[in-house]
């Protein structure tokens, strides 16, 4: 008997936490009813009594951890792809690809061997370069969110060596949505080498989009080296600070979206309001 | 490993790290408010809901898709949570519960009667086994089901139905709410 009302009571918990009301649960069981209703009402007192609404910023300041986490843990695997198990696991039809590939690396990937990139710069406040991030209007309006994780910015230094200027953003994670038109948000700030660049990239780690009509996320695709690249031309100095606004776009292609580089916006002559992020960076 | 099942493996964590995201915005508030009612204070719980997605990330690798549902296995981690929180403490037996701020604009007289509810409430909820808490917070607050309560609690669901009809009536006792 006790058993029976357990469940009854079981249930009725179920029903009302799905949103049912204490009536219609009372109504399906009468044989109960009258033991049912009082533990029902002390259930949806300490129910509503007890319920609190978290705070908006500690819970964006949590996804913001999240959101960072999971750059990492994209980062670490792309780090730890072992390369030899993979291409020994390769099957015979794939050798003379990997052949001229390995010839094609030979011939124009040597430079970078003999002369890598120098040390990446350091972040400083005082630095002569900003880097921003904004996104040109296109789908940005179907989001509730749309986060991407920077893993790498690189600066094509076109006199002297024509090397690449490589270094990680100082913050990883943007959400686009706070960054439509002419808003942009600095994701670092530090001293680069004077002289002309040519050629922008960023390495996009991973995206995580939300559409606002489903509440879902979404999938939205990248290049598959994840390599945002840009040429545009612009000149460092030590006697200012050259901001550089990297304008990212997301385009609806169908059924699904797609994040592109907007060279057309971007640079280092664009005008922009700056924005901080969701965790106040 | 074999290339293939490397890339298995990635790909069903990436999988796994969608489903987590994708639970975020509904399940932190489901979080924060079970840990509020085990642990009585509203920032610590709002820290220990952003912990759970943390701890879940790190050991994604060993959740499996086809064991329990993923937002039961995001309790069982704030469950743990929760008891190491409590390790650390004091070993206090009365959790006070913080005062819940109550909206600007509110009529004084309801205020009153919903501040006097309130103590009530509190008090009753205090008089509960840390065990009893439990099992009201992951019914009532987290919404989750009997069998996946004592998923958590390793009990079977029949005993969860016991300890929740037990400490219901209790609440009913101690809150005076009559046949």
């Amino acid at each position: 008997m006790t058993n029976n009302f357990d469940k009854t009571l079981d249930e009725c918990i179920d029903r009302i936490n799905r949103g049912e009301s204490l009536e219609s649960c009372l109504a399906d069981y009468p044989d109960y009813a009258e033991r049912l209703e009082p533990l029902l009402r002390a259930m949806l007192q300490t129910k509503e009594t007890c319920s609190f609404e978290p705070s908006a910023s500690a819970k964006m300041a949590a996804r913001q951890r999240v959101n960072a986490a999971l750059g990492q843990l994209e980062r670490r695997r792309a780090e730890r792809q072992p390369l030899f198990p993979r291409v020994f696991s390769w099957s015979k039809a794939w050798v003379p690809v990997a052949v001229l590939l390995i010839a094609l690396i030979g011939y124009f990937g040597l430079r970078p061997v003999l002369f890598p990139a120098a040390p990446g710069p350091q972040p400083s406040p005082e630095g002569n370069f900003a880097f921003l991030i904004s996104d040109d209007v296109n789908a940005i309006g179907d989001f509730q969110r749309l986060d991407i994780s920077i893993s790498k910015i690189g600066l094509h230094l076109a006199s002297g060596d024509g090397q690449w200027i490589e270094f990680d953003p100082e913050v990883e994670v943007v959400d686009l949505t706070l960054l439509p038109g002419d808003k942009a948000q600095e994701i670092w700030r530090g001293d680069v080498p004077e002289g002309q660049y040519t050629k922008v990239f960023i390495y996009v780690s991973n995206v995580n989009g939300v559409l606002k009509e489903t509440g879902r996320p979404v999938q939205v695709k990248l290049p598959s080296n994840k390599k945002l690249q840009i040429s545009e031309p612009f000149e460092v100095t030590s006697q200012s600070v050259t901001s550089f606004v990297y304008d990212v776009t997301v385009v609806a292609a169908g059924s699904q979206y797609i994040l592109k580089p907007q060279a057309g916006q971007s640079g280092a002559d664009q005008s922009f309001e700056k924005v901080v992020g969701r965790g106040g960076d | 490993m074999p290339a293939q099942a490397n890339t298995g493996k990635t790909e069903a964590t990436k999988r796994k790290e969608a489903k987590l995201v994708s639970l975020y915005e509904e399940y932190y508030d489901k979080i924060a408010r079970y840990a509020f009612v085990r642990i009585g204070n509203r920032t610590e719980a709002e820290d220990l809901a952003g912990e759970v997605f943390l701890k879940a990330l790190e050991s994604l690798e060993s959740y499996k898709e086809r064991g329990i549902p993923m937002q039961a296995w995001l309790f069982k981690i704030a469950h743990n949570l929760v008891v190491d929180h409590w390790r650390k403490r004091t070993k206090r037996k009365i959790v006070p519960i913080d005062t819940v701020q109550i909206e600007a604009g509110t009529d004084p007289a309801a205020l009153a009667e919903k501040n006097i509810q309130r103590e009530r409430v509190i008090k009753a909820m205090e008089e509960l086994t840390q065990e009893q808490r439990e099992v009201l917070g992951l019914r009532f607050f987290a919404g989750l089901t009997s069998k996946e309560a004592g998923n958590i609690l390793h009990k079977s669901d029949g005993a969860v139905r016991e300890m929740q009809r037990a400490a219901i009536e209790k609440l009913r006792k101690l809150l005076v709410i009559e046949h």
